[in-house]
């Protein structure tokens, strides 16, 4: 019998993130749904290990991670070793969000395993897995070969979709935290402020980005922009041009010192396309450019463009769209 | 405060990608390696702290082969770092970001640290999986993603703030702790002229390789996409006509919404 996979999930305001369901659905594709164990950590933890029957998995097991304290990854990595040993997993999978990178690094150490992130792809073959990944910020993409006998995987989010299957009836059952190093007695999770006002899901998370630029000319202006995101229920980013002139916070940065994106949908608004801004969107599914300039080089990796006014093109898009969506 | 900073010599963001011959990898002929990104930024905060913690040391780290890894490191000299460690490993090895962590740990085991800082991922591989690792091997706490990295002298801990999915953390810990550093600076140093030239004299301390077990992880393909054809330009007289086009381009070729 092929041995079995774990999927260690996310809580998230109470629920499994939607990485977390992309990664049970790679892990059922790879083996079987009876071969896959789901897991989760945190408060919230044994409410959210039922919602693995939504693609599903029968078997969940949850801790709370120590009564109270925080459930960060490296917190609870050794946990997810000693589960990983107990149902003799030969590959753990988990959404490559920051908490799923951040337990990738640690858990490979703990469980002596070998790792890949930002996984677009996966197969197994000839007992073992290979995966493709984009490196250098989208330019290029390889193929790895990771033979066992263990492997964690942390899964691009939105690369791969959420299954629908018939949800299955869950047996869930709690699992024992294990304590991690001494030191970690003393890390203290002070606070969580919700992300940035504006609303819409946050941006790394997002399955639809509107971003703008120094196109957008005054921070009153960027209001398109915004009202544009809300019409598609999409998250706002924005280039260095904006956040360095503190038209809207760093947190909506996207590119080399901001935040890589990979969403369904892009669009990016009075942009030009500087190489450090595609470095954190160019491996979007679909890219929209709208700037004034037809030389703007963010075109020659748009799959569509518009050459106009962003002042006209935005709100006539904003328009249209609710138009076909409904109010 | 015993700061070591986590360095890996990365090529230049403007490289021109070529596939070697084995197709399997990076064609690193004639390509010019300087400081990652974030490794930069991990040395910016790691001076930063040190100009703000009376008695620091700030000593840069690297793990990898001639020449390039010798060249970053004395580029971090020259930023202002205080010692330089390099563990030369042949070019072509292994390029598996847990080996390095492996033996990056080992390294630093022998070394005083109340704080190991690293970039959150490299330019190159972009794995995101040193910090972790590190931490973990190191058995102390560690986390990446994070930003506004301070050193609280009165608590004698560190207090930081992590970019997450669903928000900021705020953290206390104290040392000795592993952080991946997402931070940005606008305007990190640059090295002026005599710090460059004074570098190229500093002691390098070579330490050796050990720690790593015979990596399981072998590269099979490393591929350059299609060349993008470009976009496809809307042709339309009115915004209204130009909205109306790609509202449906984006239902019904690309299905990206209903
Ligand atoms: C080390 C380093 C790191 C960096 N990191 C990042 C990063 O993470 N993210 C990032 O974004 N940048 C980053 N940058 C900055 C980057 O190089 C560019 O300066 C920045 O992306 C430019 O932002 P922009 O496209 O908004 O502005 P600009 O380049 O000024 O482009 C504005 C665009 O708006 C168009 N436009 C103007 N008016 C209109 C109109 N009415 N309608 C339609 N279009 C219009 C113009 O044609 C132009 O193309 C970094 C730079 C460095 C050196």
């Amino acid at each position: 019998m092929s041995r079995r996979t774990l999927v260690v999930g996310e809580v998230r305001q109470g629920h499994l993130a939607d990485v977390s369901l992309e990664a049970a659905g790679r892990a059922i594709e790879l083996t079987e749904p009876t071969a896959v164990v789901g897991f989760v950590a945190g408060s919230g933890a044994e409410a959210a290990a039922g919602e693995f029957a939504r693609v599903g998995i029968a078997d969940v097991r949850w801790t709370d991670a120590g009564s109270g304290s925080d459930a960060s990854a490296g917190r609870i990595a050794p946990t997810v070793a000693a589960l990983a040993r107990e149902i003799e997993a030969d590959l753990v999978i988990v959404g490559g969000t920051t908490f799923g990178r951040d337990l990738a690094g640690a858990l490979a150490i703990r469980w002596d395993a070998v790792s890949a992130t930002g996984v677009t792809d996966v197969r197994r073959e000839a007992g073992a897995i290979h995966v493709r990944r984009p490196v250098f910020g989208g330019r290029a993409t390889e193929t790895r070969r990771l033979a066992g006998p263990r492997v964690v995987l942390a899964l691009r989010p939105h690369a791969f979709a959420v299954p629908s299957v018939t949800p299955t009836t869950v047996r869930t059952s709690g699992f024992a935290f294990v304590e991690p190093a001494p030191s970690w007695r003393e890390a203290k999770l002070l606070a969580l402020e919700p992300a940035a006002a504006g609303g819409g899901p946050a941006l790394a998370d997002a399955s639809i980005v509107v971003s703008g630029g120094r196109g957008v000319r005054a921070p009153e202006n960027f209001r398109l922009v915004e009202e544009l995101a809300a019409s598609l229920g999409a998250a706002v980013g924005a280039s260095r041009a904006v956040t360095d002139a503190g038209w809207r916070p760093g947190t909506f940065q996207v590119g080399q010192t901001g935040k890589a994106v990979s969403p369904q949908l892009y669009i990016a608004v009075g942009i030009s396309g500087a190489i450090q801004h595609l470095v954190g969107m160019v491996s979007s599914r679909v890219i929209v450019a709208i700037n004034s300039d037809p030389s703007a080089p963010i075109f020659r990796v748009a799959d569509y463009g518009i050459v106009g006014d962003l002042f006209q093109i935005v709100p006539a898009l904003t328009a249209e769209i609710r138009r076909v969506r409904g109010p | 405060m015993e700061i070591v900073v986590c360095v890996k010599p990365v090529p230049e963001a403007e490289t021109r990608l070529r596939v070697a011959a084995d197709g399997a990898r990076l064609d690193a002929e004639g390509v010019k390696f300087v400081l990652a990104g974030y490794d930069e930024s991990a040395v910016e905060q790691a001076l930063l702290l040190k100009e703000a913690v009376a008695g620091s040391t700030v000593h840069a780290i690297a793990l990898g082969p001639a020449p390039r890894t010798e060249e970053v490191l004395r580029a971090a000299v020259a930023l202002g770092c205080d010692k330089a460690s390099w563990i030369e490993v042949p070019s072509g090895g292994s390029d598996d970001p847990l080996d390095a962590a492996r033996i990056l740990a080992a390294a630093i085991r022998g070394l005083p640290h109340d704080l190991v800082l690293c970039g959150k991922q490299a330019g190159d591989d972009e794995s995101g999986l040193v910090a972790g690792a590190l931490a973990e091997a190191l058995g102390v706490p560690g986390f990446g993603y994070v930003v506004d990295l301070r050193w609280d002298a009165a608590r004698s801990r560190f207090t930081f703030h992590r970019a997450v999915e669903s928000g900021q953390e705020s953290w206390e810990c104290p040392g000795p702790i592993v952080i991946g550093l997402q931070q940005a600076w606008n305007d990190p140093r640059t090295a002026k002229l005599p710090a460059i030239l004074k570098s190229r004299k500093a002691t390098i301390t070579k330490i050796a390789a050990s720690g790593a077990a015979a990596s399981v992880a072998t590269p099979e393909k490393f591929e350059l996409p299609a060349p993008r054809t470009g976009a496809k330009m809307i042709e339309y007289r009115t915004p209204q006509e130009a909205a109306e086009k790609l509202v449906r381009i984006l239902r019904e070729d690309a299905k990206v919404f209903p």
